[in-house]
C-alpha cells in the first residue's frame, strides 16, 4: 500500500474544508509530473506481482483457527533478519536490505489494510526474459516460506481471499471488543486495522463523509435447510453506543442477505495485481484501455470468495464487497436525496470498474465511452491548459470528482511541485480495475498500468499462472495490435455478472468479436498503396457479443475464419512467434492448460471448490452456516494444498493432478 | 522466371491464428500469403475500376489481372508487389531469428546461392544489415523419426512413447484440422514426397556456407531444426562454428527425451520450440496458391494459367526456398515484424 507517511491527520469536517485545496495541489503535481515524463521513451517492459496473504494461527486443542493480528511483530522480525536484509529482502517501510547487482534478490514485505494480512512483492521487478517467467513461481514459494520462517509455529500466511468467520465471535486473536470509536462496527473491533494512523482514518473518514456507516449486503446462498426469508441473526439491533448503531435499525441489514458493516470487510481481501511499465505513455495508455475489458473475464475466471462472515453467499467474488465497504459517497451523491450540498450524483463507488478509456487511438469510438461520466470540468480546464490531451484530462478529472480522505495537516503548508503526494492521495484512493500510473517524481520509472481485478489463488502455481498470463497477452495484445475495445458501461455491466455464482461456466459477457480489425488510418500506409481499405464501420452494437468465458479463453469455433480466436490459441501463437526454450514453453503450458481447463469448466475455481468442501462437510446442516469447524477443516486443507498442489488428489478438482 | 511470394509483417495484418498451435503445419505460410494476395488484388480492383467499396468479396470475374498487383523486374516475379517495411526502433533493439527451409528435390549446392538470397530479402525487409540467429531446416527429417532409426535403441528408447511420429507426407502439408481457421490445399501428384534425409556430408557442405557467414558477421549465431543426439553426434564434430540452437517440435510439450535434453546441455545447445513442418511448401500447394481462381477460401491467385484459365503465365512451378523471419524488441518481448519470403522457379512453356 506504501505512502505510509506519518503525520497529524484531519478528522473528517476538517478534511472536507481542505479537499478543494488538496485536490487543486494534486492537479498541479500531476501537471508537473505529466510535463516532464510525458516524453519518456523506450522504457523496458518490468513487471510486478502483489500476494496478499492472511495471516492465520491455529488453536489445535479447540479444532479453531483465527485470524492472527500480529502483522506488526511479523514485519518487524522481516525487516530485522539479516540475512533477509543482505540479500535486498525486508520490509521497505522499515528496513530494506540493499538491492544486489546481478544475483538473486530476496522478497519484500508491505503492512496491508488488515492487522491480519502481509503483502510480498518480488525484491526487484520481473522482466520479460523467459527465463525470468519461469521464476515468479519458484519466487512466490520462496516468499511464502519467508513470511512462515518469520511467524510463530501456530500460524501459516494463506492465500484466500477472506477469511470465512471475519466479524464473527471470537474470530481474531488477541481477542478485542468490537465498537470501537473509528469503524463503530458491531462486527470486528477497531484493532482489526492496521494502527498505523492512516488506515483508522482512512475507515472513520469514509464513515464519517458518508454520514454513517459502510453498508455491505452479499446475497445469501439459499440451501435447503436455510432459513427464508433469510435474517442475518448476527446482526444486533439492540446497540446504543454510537449514532451509527441506528444503522440497522433504519434498514441498513437487508432481507436474504449477509450484512457487514465496516471497511475491514472489504479491504480485508487478498487479491492478485499486477504492474506493467510501458515502453511510453502511449503504449501504458493503449494497455490501460486494451486490459480494461479482460478485467471482468479475469475476475470470474478467478473467483474464490462463496463465504462471508460464517454463511455462504450467492456470489463467487469479493469485488462489490470492496466496493461497498468503501463507499464514501454521501446520500445526495447515491441519489437518495436532492442533491443541496454535493456537487454530482455519483454512480459508482470509489473502488469500481473504470469508467474511462484514455487511449489516443484511432479505434477509440467516441460511442465506447461513458456518455454520463462524472468530472470535475474546473480541473480538466487547468489540465487542459497545462498542456495535457482532452482524454487524459477527461480521465483524471474523472478520478479528481473524490474528495481525499486522508490529509495531513502538515502537507498542506506549501506546494512541492517535486513531490506527487497531493495527486497521490487522490490516484490511490481510488481503486478501479485498471490503474495508470504516471512515473514518481524523481525516480527513472516509467509509466505503468497496474491490473488489479483478480483474486488471490490458494497455491503458487495458480498466482504464478495468471500472473503470467496477464504478462503474455499484453505482449500479444501489442505484437498483433490486438482491439479489445467494446464500450466501457459494457465492462461495468460484465463485471457484476463476474459475481453471480459459478459465473465461470454458466454466465454470458460481452465480449469484441474481432481483436484484428485494422487501423482506419492505417489504409494505405503500411506497404505503400497495397493494403486494403478499411472496411466501413459496423454499428457499434455489432461489433461485440455474449460470450460465455470458455469462447473468449479458448476461442469460439471457427465459422469461417469469424470466430473469436481465444486468448490462449493468441497467447500460444505469440509464444510460436518467440525463441522459447523447451523448458519454459513446457512450464507456461502447465500454467495455460490451468488457465484453458478453469475457462472450460473442467478445472473448478477455489469458489467451486470451497462450496463443494463446505457442502460435503459432515458438520454442513445445509443451512448456509460455515461454524468454526468446517472453517478449520477448510483452512487446514487449503493450507496442506498450498504445498500439496493438488498431487495427493485434494484440490485437484481446482488444480488438476499428476502436474 | 523467378517467383518471389511474400505475406508482408503478418502482425498488424493477421487473421491467421492457428489453433490447435502445437500441431505441425503450414499454415501460417499459406494463409498469410493467401491473405496478402488476395489484399493486394483487392487494391488493385478498387484503384482500377473507382466503384464503391464492397465488403464482400470481389466475384471471379472482376479478379484482376496479375500483372496489376504484382511486378516484375527482369526475370523476377514479386508475388504480390513489395515494399519494405523498415524496423522502426535501432538495430540493437532487436532480436532478429530468421529460419530457412531448405526444400526436397533442390541440389545442396545450390543452397549456398540460396542462402545469401534468402537473408538478402530479409535484411532489405527489415531495413537491416545482419542477423542474430539463422536456423535452417534440412528437408525430410525430424528429430523422432532420425533417431528412430538409430540402432542404439537403448540410448533413446523413450523415443517411441514421447515422440509422436511426423504424419504422412500428404497431411504435414497441409492443415487436416477442422478447427483451423485456415487450410491450405491438399498436396497432389508424387513429386511432393517427403524426401528423405540427406546424409551428413551433405548437411555439412551446406553448414560450412553458413559458417562462411557468421565469419562475415552477418550472422551472430547459427542453428538447425529436428536434429536428434545421433545425427548431431554426427555432425558436431565437423563443424568450425557449432549451432547454437537446435529446434525441436513439442507436441503437448514437456515430454523431451532425456537424452537428447542431456546432450544439447553437454553440447551448450539450446533447445528450442517450433511448430513449422519440414516441407513447408509442396509443389501441389504452391500451384494452387498461384494457380487460377476458383471457388471459396482454395481459390488461387490468378498468376498461373490452367483449367481453362488463359491470362495466368504457363508451367511449371518449382518451390525453391523457404525463409521466415522474425523482429522481436528485446526488452519488451514484442514481436515487432514477422513474415515469409517464398521463391520458386517457373520453367515457362514456350
Amino acid at each position: 500500500m506504501g505512502l505510509l507517511a506519518i503525520g497529524t491527520p484531519l478528522e473528517w469536517p476538517e478534511a472536507k474544508k481542505v479537499a478543494s485545496h488538496v485536490r487543486a495541489w494534486g492537479i498541479e503535481q500531476l501537471l508537473a509530473i505529466w510535463n516532464h515524463a510525458k516524453g519518456k521513451e523506450r522504457d523496458a517492459m518490468l513487471w510486478g506481482d502483489e500476494i496478499e496473504y492472511l495471516v492465520v494461527a491455529y488453536d489445535e486443542d479447540a479444532h479453531k483457527v483465527r485470524l492472527s493480528l500480529r502483522q506488526a511483530d511479523i514485519l518487524a522480525a522481516l525487516a530485522s533478519d539479516e540475512k533477509l536484509l543482505s540479500q535486498g529482502g525486508g520490509v521497505p517501510d522499515l528496513e530494506r536490505g540493499s538491492v544486489p547487482e546481478n544475483d538473486i534478490t530476496a522478497p519484500v514485505f508491505h503492512p496491508e489494510f488488515g492487522r491480519f494480512m502481509l503483502e510480498a512483492t518480488p525484491g526487484k521487478p520481473w522482466g520479460i526474459g523467459f527465463k525470468d517467467l519461469l521464476d515468479v513461481e519458484r519466487n512466490m514459494k520462496w516468499r511464502r516460506k519467508i513470511a512462515k520462517e518469520h511467524m510463530d509455529s501456530t500460524e501459516f500466511p494463506i492465500t484466500l481471499t477472506t477469511f470465512p468467520s471475519l466479524g464473527r465471535e471470537d474470530c481474531t486473536i488477541p481477542s478485542y471488543p468490537v465498537s470501537g470509536p473509528k469503524l463503530r462496527s458491531q462486527f470486528v473491533p477497531d484493532e482489526i486495522a492496521n494502527p498505523h494512523i492512516r488506515f483508522p482514518t482512512l475507515a472513520a473518514n469514509i464513515r464519517a463523509r458518508r454520514g454513517r456507516k459502510v453498508e455491505i449486503n452479499v446475497p445469501i446462498f439459499k440451501d435447503e435447510k436455510t432459513p427464508w426469508p433469510f435474517r442475518d441473526p448476527t446482526v444486533n439491533y439492540d446497540l446504543h453506543k454510537w449514532p451509527e448503531d441506528d444503522d440497522v435499525r433504519n434498514g441498513a441489514a437487508k432481507e436474504n442477505y449477509i450484512y457487514m458493516d465496516a471497511m475491514a470487510f472489504g479491504m480485508g481481501s487478498c487479491c492478485l495485481q499486477i504492474t506493467f511499465q510501458a515502453k511510453n505513455i502511449e503504449e501504458g495508455r493503449k494497455m490501460y484501455d486494451q486490459l480494461s475489458p479482460l478485467g471482468p473475464i479475469l475476475l470470474a475466471l478467478t473467483a474464490a470468495t462463496p463465504i462471508y462472515k460464517g454463511f455462504l453467499a450467492d456470489t463467487d467474488v469479493r469485488w462489490n464487497q470492496i466496493s461497498k465497504a468503501v463507499d464514501d459517497r454521501t446520500a445526495e451523491e447515491l441519489g437518495e436525496k436532492p442533491l443541496k450540498n454535493d456537487r454530482w450524483r455519483v454512480p459508482k463507488s470509489r473502488y469500481a470498474s473504470n469508467s474511462t478509456y484514455i487511449s489516443e487511438d484511432t479505434r477509440l469510438r467516441p460511442e465506447y465511452l461513458d456518455p454520463n461520466l462524472v468530472i470535475d470540468t474546473d480541473l480538466k480546464k487547468r489540465l487542459v491548459e497545462g498542456g495535457m490531451d482532452d482524454l487524459l484530462a477527461t480521465h483524471f478529472a474523472h478520478l479528481f470528482i473524490r474528495d481525499p480522505i486522508v490529509v495531513f495537516s502538515e502537507d498542506l503548508k506549501e506546494l512541492d511541485l517535486t513531490k506527487a503526494d497531493h495527486f497521490e492521495n487522490l490516484q490511490s484512493t481510488n481503486w478501479q480495475h485498471m490503474r495508470f500510473k504516471p512515473p514518481p517524481p524523481g525516480s527513472d520509472m516509467g509509466w505503468r498500468v497496474e491490473f488489479r481485478p483478480m483474486e488471490i489463488q490458494i497455491t503458487d502455481f495458480e498466482n504464478a499462472a495468471f500472473s503470467i498470463f496477464i504478462v503474455l497477452i499484453t505482449r500479444a495484445i501489442l505484437s498483433y495490435d490486438l482491439n479489445f475495445y467494446i464500450p466501457i458501461t459494457r465492462v461495468s455491466e460484465n463485471m457484476e455478472t463476474a459475481h453471480k455464482r459459478d459465473a465461470v461456466n454458466t454466465e454470458k459477457f460481452y465480449f469484441r468479436k474481432d481483436p484484428f480489425q485494422v487501423r482506419s488510418v492505417e489504409g494505405g500506409a503500411v506497404s505503400g498503396n497495397s493494403r486494403p481499405a478499411t472496411p466501413p464501420l459496423l454499428p457499434v452494437e455489432e461489433e461485440y457479443t455474449l460470450m460465455t468465458i470458455n469462447e473468449i479463453i479458448n476461442g469460439q469455433p471457427d465459422k469461417d475464419g469469424n470466430g473469436f480466436p481465444g486468448l490462449i490459441p493468441l497467447v500460444e501463437n505469440y509464444l510460436d512467434s518467440m525463441n522459447v526454450d523447451v523448458e519454459t514453453r513446457c512450464a507456461l503450458a502447465r500454467y495455460l492448460e490451468l488457465i484453458r481447463r478453469r475457462a472450460d469448466g473442467s478445472l473448478w475455481t477455489a469458489a467451486k471448490w470451497i462450496r463443494e468442501f463446505v457442502k460435503r462437510h459432515p458438520k454442513y446442516a445445509r443451512d448456509s452456516q460455515v461454524d468454526d469447524e468446517i472453517q478449520y477443516d477448510l483452512v487446514k486443507t487449503v493450507e496442506g494444498i498450498t504445498r500439496s498442489e493438488g498431487r495427493d488428489g485434494v484440490g485437484a478438482e481446482m488444480l488438476g493432478r499428476g502436474r | 522466371m523467378k517467383l518471389i511470394l511474400s505475406t508482408s509483417n503478418i502482425m498488424t495484418n493477421t487473421t491467421v491464428i492457428r489453433r490447435p498451435t502445437f500441431e505441425k503445419s503450414n499454415t501460417e505460410l499459406v494463409a498469410s500469403l493467401r491473405a496478402n494476395f488476395a489484399a493486394h488484388q483487392s487494391s488493385a480492383s478498387r484503384s482500377q475500376s473507382p466503384s464503391p467499396r464492397t465488403s464482400s468479396p470481389s466475384p471471379i470475374s472482376t479478379i484482376p489481372s496479375f500483372r496489376t498487383w504484382t511486378t516484375q523486374q527482369d526475370q523476377t516475379l514479386y508475388i504480390p508487389t513489395h515494399n519494405p517495411s523498415p524496423l522502426s526502433e535501432p538495430r540493437d533493439a532487436y532480436d532478429i531469428t530468421v529460419k530457412l527451409f531448405y526444400l526436397p528435390n533442390i541440389p545442396a549446392y545450390k543452397r549456398c546461392l540460396q542462402t545469401r538470397e534468402a537473408i538478402d530479402l530479409v535484411l532489405r525487409e527489415l531495413g537491416t544489415t545482419s542477423i542474430d540467429l539463422l536456423i535452417v531446416s534440412f528437408p525430410g527429417i525430424s528429430f523422432d523419426a532420425d533417431d528412430e532409426d538409430s540402432s542404439d535403441s537403448d540410448l533413446e528408447a523413450d523415443i517411441d512413447v514421447v515422440s509422436p511420429k511426423e504424419p504422412t507426407p500428404d497431411s504435414t502439408t497441409i492443415t487436416t484440422s477442422s478447427s483451423s481457421s485456415s487450410s491450405s490445399t491438399p498436396a497432389t501428384g508424387s513429386d511432393d514426397q517427403e524426401s528423405p534425409p540427406e546424409d551428413i556430408p551433405t548437411m555439412l557442405q551446406t553448414w560450412h556456407t553458413l559458417e562462411t557467414l557468421h565469419a562475415s558477421g552477418l550472422v551472430s549465431k547459427l542453428g538447425i531444426a529436428e536434429f536428434g543426439c545421433q545425427r548431431l553426434a554426427k555432425f558436431l564434430p565437423h563443424t568450425r562454428v557449432r549451432p547454437s540452437v537446435n529446434q525441436i517440435n513439442v507436441r503437448d510439450c514437456c515430454v523431451v527425451p532425456k537424452p537428447l535434453i542431456l546432450f544439447a546441455k553437454k553440447e551448450g545447445i539450446e533447445l528450442l520450440t517450433h511448430n513449422d513442418c519440414t516441407n513447408v511448401l509442396p509443389r501441389g500447394t504452391l500451384r494452387e496458391l498461384l494457380g487460377p481462381g476458383g471457388e471459396g477460401r482454395e481459390k488461387g491467385a490468378g498468376v498461373l494459367a490452367g483449367h481453362g484459365f488463359e491470362g495466368g503465365l504457363k508451367g511449371d512451378v518449382e518451390p525453391q526456398f523457404v525463409v521466415k523471419y522474425t523482429a522481436v524488441v528485446k526488452d519488451r518481448g514484442v514481436v515487432e515484424s514477422k513474415g515469409y519470403f517464398a521463391v520458386a522457379e517457373l520453367r515457362e512453356e514456350v
